[in-house]
């Protein structure tokens, strides 16, 4: 019994630090790579490591203010996908109880038909979008990458599906003693499903923050781009690619907000997360 | 009361509502109803009915029928390769993330997460480098000597390879969320009973997360469908065309250098939806009835 | 009742939002430019805002330009007052009525006219007769060669003639050191459309795309001839880093390349023209930046001769643009001593260099691109076989001809007539 936990203990230690370095490595080389000079890159065959740091590609993209304010950008990222995570986990928490905890004609279906539509591939849907975006004069403002994509519904399937499975007689209850809807939704639902609205931020989050085809198309104002539009501005019009180096210091340095992040998200979700407690009741 | 029931939803559900018809459905409509036009973006579209689908779909000695093809066939193996491994090597990280004795849950989550964050064009640099032949480790390390962008199968792997590194992250922390969540008096009175892990992964663990397994399986199979940045910046589609996937295709005829065939690609967006569409639908009903 | 609610909401929404209207005495200049590039043209509009003028230009580069142009023009709202465009979009946008003349910027700035361009490049945004678009430069393919390697095999006779030829690559067969080649496969198309004119051929007939032609054909079965010999980097390897790393003899890529040579020390490099198979016939397929004033009702005439006035200044003092790796299209710039030091000096050294550089100006250029970029590769490196290709190739272009709405407003009255 007591060899067998640690038969699978060990199991599982060798297959994550396996993985993980599979993982890492390539993360190390791009690092290394940040720090290498061209004339390193082409001579030298596959090194992890630097043999001469530099730290040139930084300093040539930070200080490039004028074309490419990066770290005008990254606060610009920090602003949108703070914003729009914090509006995404109010959307889809009231709309997930809606879908989940109140009862009107047609209810599954509507949202089925929504998820369905939403499916469909937005490529094509550029045009009419940036219309939208025109229409409403939000072309080069935050809101233009902080608005639409409250409209997505993977999120809301993910949250009303752990709303199905808080017991209804909670809310039974409260409403004997007189609590209305909202009451019920912001002191008894809310509370309980944290952990899902923590997993939802963290996925919006690093989706707004990585997105890029989107930013393209609605910021001409280089002051007012996301990071991922703006690093897009740094690579060659030609696509060879003539600074290695820079390419991967500007996107290391792109990662550092949201790695901050997730490591001290990540302290509160392992903790609080509990994506079943709702479902086992 | 009636009254009271049919009034209280919309304050729920409708601002997402309304966002949806705004941000979605009518560029969404807007996109089936290019695609029943000929359009060049810029000018108005002129309505040619049914003709972009028959040609795609119908006449075999047209260019658009073998691209979306050939673009379709391309896209299924894309999802066929990838879509298992994107379930199957999470759940097994989160698996052994949740073994109660293992430590340092943090920093293995981290690193796993961190290749997601990083952009897809440094992202496909990087690997580039790595599977390039002179410089690259992977054939000094096993010998191999082909070029890996340019011969099957090794062009499809290194597809495969970015889109895994890269695609890990969300779908393992949903996992890990979901065996957290799965109550520690089963797996100790499965123990008293002298199950093995595997079988408590098959008995306990697999059947307690089933809906975080749907969720996942449905949103990787629809985004899978979605590719198209790591065909492009990995193999440029190539080798003959083996790794075009249909969004290359359609992006290139909406957005290419010559004049835009918009309508032409919106037919092909809207088949492309459809299939996902089917996909998803059976692998949702196909889930939740079983098990 | 619910969708009365939703109307009010919406329209609640829109008219909440405010408009913003760009400023009337900025020129809003949109540009692909981005990397390097981006920042010698920031340079550019800098020192000309510097100069006081009563139109200050507003330089905004866009990494995926046209995209977004189709956007704007489809709105009809946010449309830049200049903008720079590559040649071979000027024949289908002047097509679809998406481009203002320049007649009215000519006539009053009288020092932007044909003798102060390069011919090839001013001639590139013509149309019937219609000047639509000022040069900024020319950008063309070009053939790096290592000088280290050239003197290592005694070769370096080759530049005598500034032409290497297939026959000359082709004597080191069976000459090299492991792992080095004599030329890479970069921009393998636009070497295969040099070798078109070098053949005399052309890309179309009568107006009509004609990619599968005895020319095209031997274009590729003469590149193939190099790649089978060994002499050429593999399918699917960096010719380009390659290059850098000093393997192999040429590097087929672009004049704009020479600043990402440049950084890697202990390369040593020149330029010459892209390999042809006479020495005497020798072209380099080029493409051009144009300043252009996409169709937009709303540009003041005033405005027309601020922009007029920048088109002025760059003329005069665009030697910044030098930086960048591109010829630049005015002659002033070019005939300027400063400019020799630029490696690119080579292709306007003499009239006869100036003339290799061929910019192609046939309206279904641009799918033919397309065609070239999706085959070629696989054809030069005998993937697929050359004339099962060359049909595909045609077939693609003619396909895509047929279903480009250019003729969409007519469309009702000619189809019969097109049956």
């Amino acid at each position: 019994m007591r060899k067998k936990i640690s038969i699978s203990k060990y199991i599982s230690y060798l297959f994550l630090i396996v993985v993980s370095a599979i993982w890492t490595i390539p993360v190390i080389f791009g690092i290394g790579t940040s720090f290498r000079s061209q004339t390193e890159v082409v001579n030298e065959g596959f090194r992890l490591l630097p043999v001469n740091w530099i730290v040139e590609n930084y300093v040539k993209v930070l200080e490039n203010t004028s074309t490419a304010p990066i770290l005008q950008w990254l606060w610009n990222s920090v602003f949108i996908a703070t914003t729009h995570t914090l509006l995404v986990v109010i959307v889809i928490s009231i709309t997930g109880y809606g879908y989940s905890r109140m009862k009107f004609k047609g209810r599954d279906l509507l949202f089925f038909t929504l998820l369905a539509i939403s499916f469909f591939p937005n490529v094509v849907n550029l045009i009419p979008s940036y219309k939208i975006i025109d229409i409403l004069g939000w072309v080069n403002t935050p809101w233009a990458m902080i608005v639409p994509g409250l409209a997505g519904m993977g999120n809301i399937f993910l949250v009303r599906q752990f709303m199905k499975g808080i017991p209804m007689e909670l809310d039974e209850s409260a409403r004997v003693d007189g609590a209305n809807d909202f009451t019920i939704y912001s002191r008894i639902i809310l509370p309980l499903i944290r952990p899902v609205l923590i997993v939802c931020a963290l996925f919006s989050f690093t989706g707004s923050w990585n997105d890029f085809l989107w930013p393209v198309i609605v910021y001409t104002d280089v002051e007012k781009m996301p990071v991922t539009a703006g690093l897009l501005l740094l690579q060659d019009i030609y696509g060879n690619y003539r600074m290695i180096g820079q390419l991967m210091s500007s996107a290391i340095l792109a990662i550092i907000p949201t790695l901050i992040l997730f490591f001290f998200a990540q302290k509160y979700f392992v903790s609080a997360i509990n994506l079943n407690s709702g479902i086992k009741g | 009361m009636q009254n009271k029931r049919n009034f209280a939803p919309i304050f729920f559900v409708g601002p997402h509502i309304i966002l949806f018809i705004v941000f979605i459905l009518i560029p969404s409509i807007y996109g089936i109803y290019a695609s029943f036009t000929k359009w060049n973006l810029v000018a108005d579209p002129v309505w040619v009915g049914l003709d972009n689908y028959k040609t795609i779909l119908a006449d075999s000695d047209s260019t658009f029928n073998s691209q979306f093809l050939n673009g379709l066939k391309n896209t299924l193996l894309f999802v066929v390769l990838s879509v298992p491994l994107m379930i199957i090597i999470p759940l097994m990280i989160a698996v052994s993330l949740e073994h109660k004795e293992v430590k340092l849950k943090n920093l293995f989550q981290t690193l796993l997460y961190v290749p997601g964050l990083i952009s897809i064009s440094a992202a496909a640099l990087i690997w580039s480098l790595i599977f390039n032949k002179q410089l690259g480790i992977v054939n000094n390390l096993f010998g191999s000597e082909a070029v890996w962008t340019t011969t099957q199968p090794y062009a499809w792997i290194t597809i495969i390879v970015v889109t895994v590194w890269a695609g890990i992250g969300g779908n393992m922390i949903i996992y890990r969320a979901g065996i957290n969540g799965v109550s520690r008096d089963l797996y100790e009175s499965a123990e008293i009973d002298g199950a093995g892990s595997i079988r408590k992964f098959f008995s306990i663990t697999l059947p307690s997360i089933k809906f975080p397994l749907i969720y996942t399986l449905v949103m990787t199979t629809a985004g899978a469908f979605n590719v198209f940045a790591q065909p492009l910046m990995m193999t440029s589609g190539g080798p003959r065309q083996g790794t075009t996937v249909l969004m290359m295709y359609i992006r290139d005829l909406a957005f290419s250098h010559g004049e835009s065939i918009a309508g032409m690609a919106s037919a092909m967006a809207v088949l492309l939806g459809l299939v996902i569409l089917v996909i998803s639908a059976f692998q949702y009903y196909a889930m939740s009835r079983n098990a | 009742m619910k969708k009365g609610l939703f109307f009010v909401l919406l329209v609640a929404i829109i008219t909440l939002a405010g408009c913003s209207g760009s400023d009337k005495n900025t020129i809003e200049f949109w540009t692909p430019l981005t990397g390097e590039d981006g920042a010698y043209m920031d340079q550019l509009v800098e020192a000309y805002n510097e100069t006081e003028p009563e139109f200050k230009v507003k330089h905004v580069v866009t990494s995926d330009m046209y995209t977004k142009m189709y956007t704007v023009l489809n709105s009809g709202k946010g449309i830049p007052d200049l903008s720079i465009i590559h040649a071979d979009r000027v024949p289908s946008f002047v097509k679809q009525d998406l481009l203002e003349p320049m007649t009215t910027i000519v006539e009053q700035q009288s020092e932007l006219n044909q003798d102060n361009y390069l011919d090839v490049a001013w001639e590139s945004g013509v149309i019937d007769g219609t000047q639509y678009t000022i040069p900024l430069d020319i950008h063309s393919n070009a053939m790096y060669y290592n000088e280290d390697l050239l003197k290592e095999y005694g070769v370096e006779n080759w530049l005598d003639d500034n032409v290497i030829t297939f026959d000359e690559m082709l004597s080191m067969e069976g000459k090299l050191a492991e792992n080095q080649f004599i030329v890479n496969d970069a921009l393998m198309s636009w070497v295969i459309l040099a070798q078109i004119q070098n053949l005399g051929g052309d890309i179309q007939v009568d107006g009509e795309p004609a990619v599968n032609t005895p020319e095209m054909k031997q274009a590729i079965e003469a590149a193939k001839q190099v790649a089978d010999a060994g002499l050429m980097t593999p399918y699917g390897e960096d010719g380009y880093l390659m290059f850098q790393s000093g393997d192999v003899f040429f590097s087929t890529d672009g004049t704009w390349s020479s600043t990402g040579h440049a950084e890697v020390e202990g390369l040593n490099f020149g330029v010459t023209n892209i390999y042809s198979f006479e020495p005497d016939v020798y072209h380099n397929r080029a493409s051009s930046h144009l300043f252009a004033m996409l169709a937009n009702e709303d540009r003041t005439d005033e405005k027309e001769q601020g922009i007029g006035e920048f088109l002025e200044f760059i003329r005069q003092n665009s030697l910044v643009w030098a930086e960048a790796g591109q010829i630049v299209a005015s002659t002033d710039v070019v005939e300027s001593a400063d400019y020799d030091q630029y490696m690119q000096s080579f292709f306007t050294s003499t009239p006869e260099q100036e003339e290799s550089l061929y910019i192609y100006t046939y309206e279904y250029y641009p799918y033919i691109q397309e065609a070239l970029d999706m085959y070629v590769a696989d054809l030069v490196h005998g993937e697929m076989d050359i004339d099962e290709g060359l049909a595909e190739m045609q077939k693609f272009v003619e396909d895509k001809v047929n279903e480009g709405t250019l003729d969409v407003e007519n469309a009702p009255d000619e189809l019969p007539e097109e049956e």
